[in-house]
């Protein structure tokens, strides 16, 4: 292994990448993979029944499901860093102030973060039952 | 006015589906988070408000505007990564639409009757 970078110029030199460009390369690998995950996520919910159907009853009855919980994670991590960061890239086009800047992106980015937070609460606080049956099918269970 | 062609209407459409979209994720994770609060919280309440018929063709905006940004994100994708993206990209542009109104007009056989006929 090569000796590692001693200072913030050899270490530009030595991983010639950046910020901009690793958001610029998990735009297009996020936005892969959401197009599968967002396609399907609206047709069970949306296309296979009447949306007016969906109330709490539903809700919690896919959010008790291990296999959902999982599934909507990714969707809503990958979902809500895509979202956030083309936010990013619209305001930096559009608003040339440094201030309006600075407050816009605080904004977005407080408001993702805290929706991220009642995201994760949301799909990991229905029981875990059908886990626990998973597991006890293997074995493991408690 | 600028006049970019089919490549500019695909940027500016691309950009307007996917603010949007950001926007209408904010909006749709807050509702769900209010399953939190039980059956007995604001959640059913909230959702009667939004099966109210002007949302529901709202919905349907969304669903246009995630099939447009998802296939035109390919095409991007092709453009960025193949030797030969950026020569066809314009009859890729229009490949998206015609794509976008094929899957778009199937859920409008599914989707308008059931707004038509009211509450589920």
């Amino acid at each position: 292994m090569a000796a590692r970078p001693k200072t913030l110029k050899q270490a530009r030199a030595t991983y010639n990448t950046n910020w901009e460009l690793a958001w610029w390369v998990f735009m297009r690998i996020s936005g892969f993979l959401l197009i599968f995950l967002v396609f399907a996520h609206i047709f069970f919910n949306n296309i296979q029944i009447n949306v007016a159907s969906v109330d709490y009853a539903y809700v919690a009855k896919r959010l008790s499901t291990a296999w959902v919980k999982v599934y909507e994670s990714f969707l809503l991590g990958l979902a809500m860093l895509h979202g956030t960061n083309g936010l990013r890239y619209s305001i930096e086009d559009y608003f040339r102030n440094p201030a309006t800047r600075f407050w816009l992106k605080a904004v977005v980015f407080t408001l993702a973060a805290a929706l991220f937070v009642i995201g994760v609460m949301a799909l990991w606080a229905f029981s875990y039952q059908q886990m626990g049956n998973a597991m006890n099918a293997v074995g493991h269970g408690g | 006015m600028y006049r970019g062609r089919e490549g500019q209407w695909a940027f500016v459409l691309h950009r307007i589906t996917g603010v949007a979209l950001a926007l209408y994720l904010l909006l749709h994770v807050f509702d769900v988070g209010l399953v939190m609060y039980g059956p007995n919280g604001p959640f059913n309440a909230f959702l009667a408000f939004y099966h109210q018929w002007p949302f529901r063709i709202g919905l349907i905006l969304v669903m246009a505007a995630v099939v447009y940004h998802g296939l035109n994100g390919l095409r991007i994708i092709v453009m960025d990564f193949t030797s030969w993206g950026i020569r066809y990209q314009r009859g890729m542009w229009y490949g998206v639409l015609v794509l976008t109104t094929a899957i778009g007009i199937p859920i409008l056989i599914k989707v308008v009757p059931e707004i038509l006929a009211g509450k589920a």
